[in-house]
């Protein structure tokens, strides 16, 4: 067994490696370095906690983490990249699963020594958390509960949330947003029962009402991801990053672990500021995502003039071999089609002609934050031919050829022309100022906003129809 | 339907309506092609080709206008061609309406009906039967060869051994489709190009071909979608204001092309006498706007003249006639994208459809009326140019007062902001436990750590940081653990279970990071 002091010491080693694991994230290189510091800080973590004072039950703790070891390993080898928003809400809805437990288990502790000391007044020998509870004071025990029910809450909302986000992600739940009659009213109805069974635990009702209240945060993280489209999904799973990083946090308030509170605090606002960025990258507030669907538009929308202008693999392919400088604009219909290797091909080729390719990805593209940048990273793209939008919108006017793969939403010229477009003021990628604009899409429908999208009418536009995959695949032979 | 091509009958035309390239998109129509003998000769095009594409050459002009149905042509008909129309027939080909009111009525009296490539409405859907365009480009290209032709130096500067050559100096005037032409084919021979356009809007047009806008600070200045994306006449100060301009230019430039013109009138003067004289010997003019009688003082149609002072003045009319292969090619493409629209159903059946906006345009007689001039089509041609914003540029005194200002309601925000929070923390200290207020020191403390951290990671890298952000929130198996040893026996086995979901997410996240952020390369 190793003493209080090995704990604390590692407690801090552990929250220094977590910091830097973050802070690498800043590049590329770096990057590879710091998940490394994250793993050995976990390990630190988990060794000199598991060994430390007053643990036992290895007999339950060694086999379950070899088993959770086997599985996790199995599902990170086995997850394609493309399915990687739906592992990672997976994977969130495991941690709000885990601080409900937690959560629950601390009340059932906390019974036990006040049954005990109500019963014969005398301190016993109590075991792990449980002898903590015993050292704790009136007023300690108050917040312990206090602690005890946002842990609840806020672990159960992740969990029902993720899970439906995974869910939708995957495809098993429709994407489209859909609620029961009643809308928010109801998580509004949820929410006010909730904290009055927090009222009625906190004066002494018994377990009964935390359970209802989990059952209560269960509902209102079912049905509030219910009501979100599939496109506002990055948003949502920031959200739920931030959600199972405050859960842990209030678990650790309630143990009275440092080591929790840091990450959890750490993780929270990681997730906070990805939703914050994601949101900015949509021109919608937070509160507006989550709650679901656009605000009212002032008025009619522009009209749109023209026509959609088709275009065939050769005719792409020609502007392609006129062009000196190319730009690929990506979206989650790339994901879909499984293009990126498709389209890593064609980079390649186009690069091995010297030629200046580069790709503008929007912040919103896809279903995660980050999502094409792994793709692209995934089918051997350089990372350094991969730009922001910010970093790229300024050199469309001089670009001869933009190819629009599955986007929409994020290249429409109407955020900036239209005042009136719901999606008016949002930043998209200018690449309508190219010299010529192909989009490669399914067919004419719209994109996720249900917007007409003023960019497939331009002069300089032409549609590329068809399975992304299969187009890129029929244009490969035909650039040189 | 037979659609036939006969050979040009005015002097000097060297183009044709039908190419074999044509021929064959024609044929997918539905429709039979015909070709006057030798009528592509001039334009590089012989019987065989023809014969290649399947089209049927006809021996005489009088049996191709007798068994075509459809008769495409470059140049408007001869009175004798017109004398051969007859009932139900269709002629398309550039026609001048507005110009050619005696032959417009023998056509109309023959019965048959007409459609003017020329009149051809400006809008989106019409350009790919745009010939004015198409032709205007290329007479754009061909009036800078020409100038080249003329002028006795290289366009661009080099420093050779033998010595320094400066680049020629080119000013166009009017930048329609033929002076953007000119400006490229200048720019991309390494000329310093200048233009001059009175309407303001296509300045961008002419700086991105590469040449500089001579800006004309006028008030009343011409918005050009009003009048269909034409220019129109404009006022006589502005005219003053103009000339004086070109006057400043004159001695500095080397050649100069105008392309100024206003449709339905005599071609504006802009390049008068004193600003020949002024310019160098050796100079050239190249006056693409002749046929209506020039922008230039001293063009004659048809000719090229030498002023007194050297200065070459070129009236040419016929440009794209000299370049006839390139300019039948395209002459071509358009009226078979015309056909096209006439045939909607590709059938070889032809449908004159009077409702759709480019058609009606385009057709001056059809069924023995006159319908010319057809009302304004529904699309307008060009949208409204947005009035731009004018941005004042600040006083660097305004900038630092908006700079302070700025710094002012950011210092009390964050003020604010720290007050509220330091009196929140001390009420809450008032009821918490102090074992409470430690921790939650550390959780506020950490909270900005976060924050800090967060900002700087790039943007790419944000999956890979959800993922590890998942994998370090498995630290709940901390509290897992905490609890394991519980003498209570569901405690055990909700821990346990905890311990097992928490060390998939950790092994799981971890692992996924690596293997993204391997796959993450250089080039």
């Amino acid at each position: 067994m190793l003493g209080q002091g090995f704990v604390s010491a590692a407690a801090i080693a552990a929250s220094v490696l977590f910091i830097l694991s973050l802070g690498g994230l800043s590049n590329q290189e770096k990057a590879k370095r710091a998940v490394w510091y994250g793993i050995v800080g976990m390990a630190v973590a988990v060794f000199f906690t598991a060994f430390g004072p007053g643990i036992g039950g290895y007999w339950w703790l060694i086999p379950m983490m070899i088993i959770g070891a086997v599985i996790g390993t199995y599902m990170a080898g086995k997850v394609e990249m493309t399915e990687m928003p739906q592992l990672v809400a997976a994977l969130h809805s495991f941690v709000g699963l885990a601080a409900v437990f937690v959560a629950w288990s601390a009340d059932l502790e906390r019974r036990r020594v006040l049954a005990a000391r109500a019963a014969d007044g005398v301190m016993h020998e109590f075991s792990a958390f449980a002898a903590l509870v015993a050292t704790k004071a009136p007023d300690e025990l108050t917040f312990l509960q206090i602690e005890v029910v946002l842990g609840i809450f806020i672990g159960a909302v992740t969990f029902t949330g993720s899970v439906i986000a995974f869910g939708k992600l995957a495809g098993k739940v429709d994407g489209k947003p859909r609620q029961l009659p009643g809308g928010h009213l109801l998580n509004a109805a949820a929410a006010v029962l909730s904290l009055l069974l927090a009222v009625m635990y906190l004066n002494g009702a018994g377990f009964w009402t935390l359970i209802v209240l989990a059952a209560l945060a269960f509902f209102i993280g079912y049905h509030l991801i219910m009501g979100i489209g599939g496109a506002d999904m990055p948003v949502v799973v920031s959200m739920l990053n931030s959600y199972s990083g405050w859960a842990a946090a209030a678990i650790g308030f309630t143990l009275g672990n440092d080591l929790l509170i840091v990450t959890g605090a750490l993780v929270g606002s990681s997730g906070a500021i990805l939703s914050y960025i994601m949101c900015k990258a949509m021109n919608r507030n937070f509160v507006n995502v989550i709650l679901g669907g656009f605000g009212g538009s002032t008025g009619p929308a522009a009209e749109i003039e023209g026509e959609q202008v088709a275009i065939d693999a050769s005719g792409v392919a020609s502007a392609l071999n006129d062009a000196d400088s190319v730009v690929i604009v990506p979206g989650y219909g790339m994901a879909v089609a499984q293009a990126q290797s498709a389209v890593s091909d064609l980079v390649r080729k186009l690069r091995a002609a010297g030629k200046n390719v580069r790709f503008g990805i929007h912040p919103v593209a896809g279903r995660l934050p980050g999502h094409m940048n792994v793709l692209l990273a995934e089918a051997k793209v350089p990372y350094d031919i991969v730009l922001e939008m910010d970093e790229i919108n300024d050199d469309f006017a001089t670009t001869d050829v933009v190819i629009v793969i599955g986007s929409n939403d994020i290249v429409n010229p109407a955020a900036e022309e239209d005042p009136n477009s719901p999606i008016a003021g949002m930043p998209v990628l200018k690449v309508w100022e190219a010299k010529q604009v192909f989009i490669c899409k399914r067919g004419q429908g719209t994109g996720y906003s249900g917007i007409e999208n003023p960019l497939f009418f331009k002069e300089n536009s032409r549609m590329f129809y068809g399975d992304a995959r299969d187009s890129l695949n029929a244009l490969l032979p035909l650039v040189d | 339907m037979r659609i036939g091509a006969p050979k040009e009958t005015s002097r000097g035309e060297a183009r044709v309506a039908l190419t074999p390239e044509s021929a064959k998109q024609i044929q997918k129509l539905g429709h039979e092609c015909l070709i006057e003998t030798g009528a592509g000769l001039a334009a590089g095009f012989n019987d065989d080709a023809y014969r290649d594409a399947g089209v049927t050459v006809v021996d005489s002009a009088d049996t191709l206008w007798q068994d075509a149905e459809v008769v495409i042509k470059v140049r408007e008909p001869s009175d004798t061609e017109a004398a051969r129309l007859r009932q139900g027939q269709t002629l398309i080909a550039f026609f001048w309406p507005a110009q050619n009111e005696a032959l417009l009525e023998k056509c109309k009296a023959q019965g048959a009906s007409v459609i003017a490539m020329d009149m051809v409405p400006r809008i989106s859907r019409a350009q790919k039967m745009d010939a004015l365009s198409s032709m205007a480009n290329i007479a754009g290209y061909r009036a800078v060869i020409e100038a080249g032709n003329n002028f006795g130096r290289f366009f661009t500067g080099q420093v050779t051994a033998a010595g320094k050559v400066p680049p020629a100096k080119v000013l166009v005037i009017g930048a329609g489709v033929a002076g953007l032409a000119a400006i490229g084919t200048a720019t991309s021979l390494g000329a310093v190009v200048r233009a001059f356009d009175v309407r303001p809007e296509v300045s961008e047009q002419i700086e991105s071909m590469g040449a500089e806008f001579l800006f004309l600070d006028f008030e009343d200045s011409q918005d050009g979608s009003e009048s269909g994306g034409y220019a129109s006449p404009s006022s006589p100060e502005f005219r003053e204001k103009q000339l004086e301009c070109f006057r400043e230019q004159a001695p500095d430039v080397d050649i100069v092309i105008t392309t100024a013109l206003i449709p339905g009138r005599p071609a504006p003067k802009l390049w008068l006498e004193d600003m020949v004289a002024a310019m160098k010997p050796g100079s050239v003019i190249v006056d693409l706007a002749a046929e209506k009688g020039g922008n230039c003082d001293l063009t004659q149609p048809d000719e090229r003249i030498v002023s007194d002072n050297g200065v070459i003045v070129i009236g040419y009319t016929d440009f794209p006639s000299r370049m006839a292969t390139q300019s039948s090619l395209l002459y071509a493409t358009n009226i078979r994208h015309m056909l096209t629209d006439l045939t909607p159903e590709k059938d070889g059946v032809i449908n004159h459809n009077m409702d759709d906006d480019v058609i009606r345009g385009a057709t001056v007689t059809h069924q023995g009326e006159v319908t010319f001039p057809p009302p304004p089509p529904k699309v307008k041609a060009i949208a409204a140019a947005k009035p731009k914003k004018k941005e004042k540029e600040p006083t660097p005194e305004e900038k630092k007062a908006t700079e302070a200002s700025a710094f002012k309601a950011q210092t009390k925000r964050q003020v604010g902001i720290l007050a509220i929070g330091g009196a929140l923390m001390l009420l809450l200290g008032q009821v918490a436990p102090a074992s409470f207020m430690q921790h939650f020191i550390v959780f506020v403390l950490a909270c900005f750590i976060g924050f800090q951290v967060i900002w700087k990671v790039s943007h790419s890298l944000h999956t890979p940081l959800m993922a590890v952000t998942n994998a370090i929130s498995g630290i709940i198996i901390l509290g897992a653990i905490l609890q394991i040893g519980s003498g209570s026996a569901v405690v055990s086995v909700l821990a346990a279970i905890s311990v097992l979901i928490a060390t998939i997410n950790i092994v799981g996240g971890f692992l996924v990071t690596r293997r993204m952020l391997a796959m993450f390369q250089k080039s």
